[in-house]
């Protein structure tokens, strides 16, 4: 069984689960429009505020995607199936994380538009330094949280466990995802905070080489 | 692999305890009696020598945690296990004091109990982390107790070095680095730290000596539960 076979079945199983789909994106939202209703009415800076909102709710919203495609496995047996396939487990990990990525970037789809019409930011020139941005951000952000996904799988309260661990080792990528939102919606320009992409870059690479050194071992303990 | 604990390693821990007392009360007579006051924050400055080797043994702590959780993944032995948890419970312990001193401190040399700067705000969330280590570990059961435990150490470990470089890598850092002391305030600083030091390694032999006996405990009574099921069996 290859990454991209855990990709699809995971994929798969989020595509059917459309309740579950519709329930995040609306809880997404309602996260843009909570915040967006404290920071206004009128909005001091807005650029930032709306980077600040952006970014807060997709950390949320992506708690409760990343604990359910493990927590679907659990209830049905399916890790214990993909062990049984052989699966080289970084193999799988990858495969989970991709799927993560796919569901946080259809998350971030959503949540931008909302977040540029309630804060009145961007334009449609800056989307592809945005994009790169937000596939920065979220690469980090399905390589540790699948990590700590599989690591807090059968614990009571995991999605509460979950955010305590996700947000603070990822702050680094947070402040960097924060600030060069805000750049770009406030500047145009990634100019002045060039130096945190590099950060998130780290943070990328440091979560998928940890992963593929203590992923079986998580695996092997959530058996 | 010694299920019981050895004699001489009791007698070791209560010798390093009195060693720690002592060295921690001479350190604390140090700092009232010989460190003198400075000019301009006064009595208040003394706080830094509790301060700074409380995060130091923080920092000790956890790199042991770090170090014993490769250790315990590698040899799969349960030493290794009960030594990251005792050293990462101790050492979340000291990040308490840090994090109680520290906006003592901050008070009087910021006029502010707290402020988001990046020393403060990264030791913030090493804090978090191993209190969180030490909530999942709670509830956790069994060897994958142990490997997840090993994991989070691991894991968790790679933010100390965040927190000591941040004040270097993040511009506008408030938190003194490099500060000038005179000789006699060296001194202190210096002895109150291996004076803390000491004390943390009379605390973690104490607190390694609760999990062996928590591991030899465990063994004896899964020996005593499986001699009763075989004496049932055998009676039937």
């Amino acid at each position: 069984m290859t990454a991209l076979d855990v990709a699809a079945k995971d994929l798969k199983l989020l595509v059917r689960d459309a309740r579950f789909l519709a329930t995040l994106g609306l809880f997404s939202a309602t996260l843009v429009l909570i915040l967006s209703v404290a920071f206004g009415p009128v909005f001091r800076d807005p650029a930032r505020e709306a980077s600040a909102t952006i970014w807060a709710s997709l950390f949320f919203a992506g708690v409760l995607g990343l604990t359910r495609s493990l927590a679907m496995e659990s209830e049905t047996g399916g890790a214990d199936a993909i062990r049984l396939t052989g699966a080289d487990p970084y193999a799988v990990y990858l495969g989970k994380a991709f799927a993560s990525f796919v569901l946080l970037a259809a998350v971030f789809v959503l949540l931008l538009p909302l977040t540029s019409v309630f804060f009145d930011v961007g334009d449609l020139s800056i989307l592809p330094a945005l994009a790169g941005v937000a596939v920065l951000a979220l690469v980090g952000y399905a390589a540790w949280g699948t990590m700590f996904a599989a690591l807090a799988r059968g614990l009571p309260a995991r999605e509460l466990l979950l955010s305590v661990l996700l947000f603070p080792s990822l702050v680094p990528l947070w402040i960097g995802a924060v600030k060069l939102t805000h750049a770009l919606w406030d500047t145009g320009s990634l100019e002045s905070v060039r130096d945190w992409l590099k950060v998130m870059a780290v943070m990328d690479v440091l979560g998928l080489a940890l992963a593929a050194w203590l992923f079986e071992a998580i695996q092997e303990a959530g058996e | 692999m010694k299920e019981s604990i050895p004699g001489w390693w009791s007698k070791g821990a209560v010798w390093l305890w009195a060693v720690a007392v002592g060295m921690v009360s001479a350190s604390l007579w140090l700092v009232v009696a010989r460190a003198p006051v400075e000019s301009v924050m006064g009595p208040v400055q003394k706080i830094v020598y509790i301060h700074v080797p409380s995060a130091i043994a923080a920092s000790i702590a956890f790199g042991l945690t770090f170090a014993a959780g490769i250790a315990y993944l590698a040899t799969r032995q349960w030493q290794w296990d009960a030594l990251g948890a005792s050293s990462a419970e101790i050492g979340l312990m000291f990040a308490t004091v840090v994090m109680v001193t520290g906006p003592l401190w901050a008070r009087s040399a910021w006029n502010t109990w707290w402020t988001w700067e990046p020393r403060l705000t990264t030791f913030f969330i090493l804090w978090i982390l191993y209190a969180a280590y030490l909530i999942i570990r709670s509830s956790l059961r069994g060897g994958s107790r142990r490997t997840i435990s090993a994991v989070m150490g691991i894991v968790f470990a790679i933010l100390v070095p965040i927190v000591y470089m941040s004040v270097t890598w993040w511009r506008g850092s408030l938190h003194p680095r490099n500060v000038t002391m005179t000789g006699d305030m060296r001194f202190v600083l210096q002895f109150s730290i291996l004076a803390w030091l000491c004390f943390y390694a009379a605390a973690l032999a104490c607190r390694f000596r609760l999990e062996w006996a928590a591991e030899a405990a465990a063994r004896e009574g899964d020996q005593a539960f499986h001699e009763a099921r075989l004496a049932g069996e055998a009676s039937r």
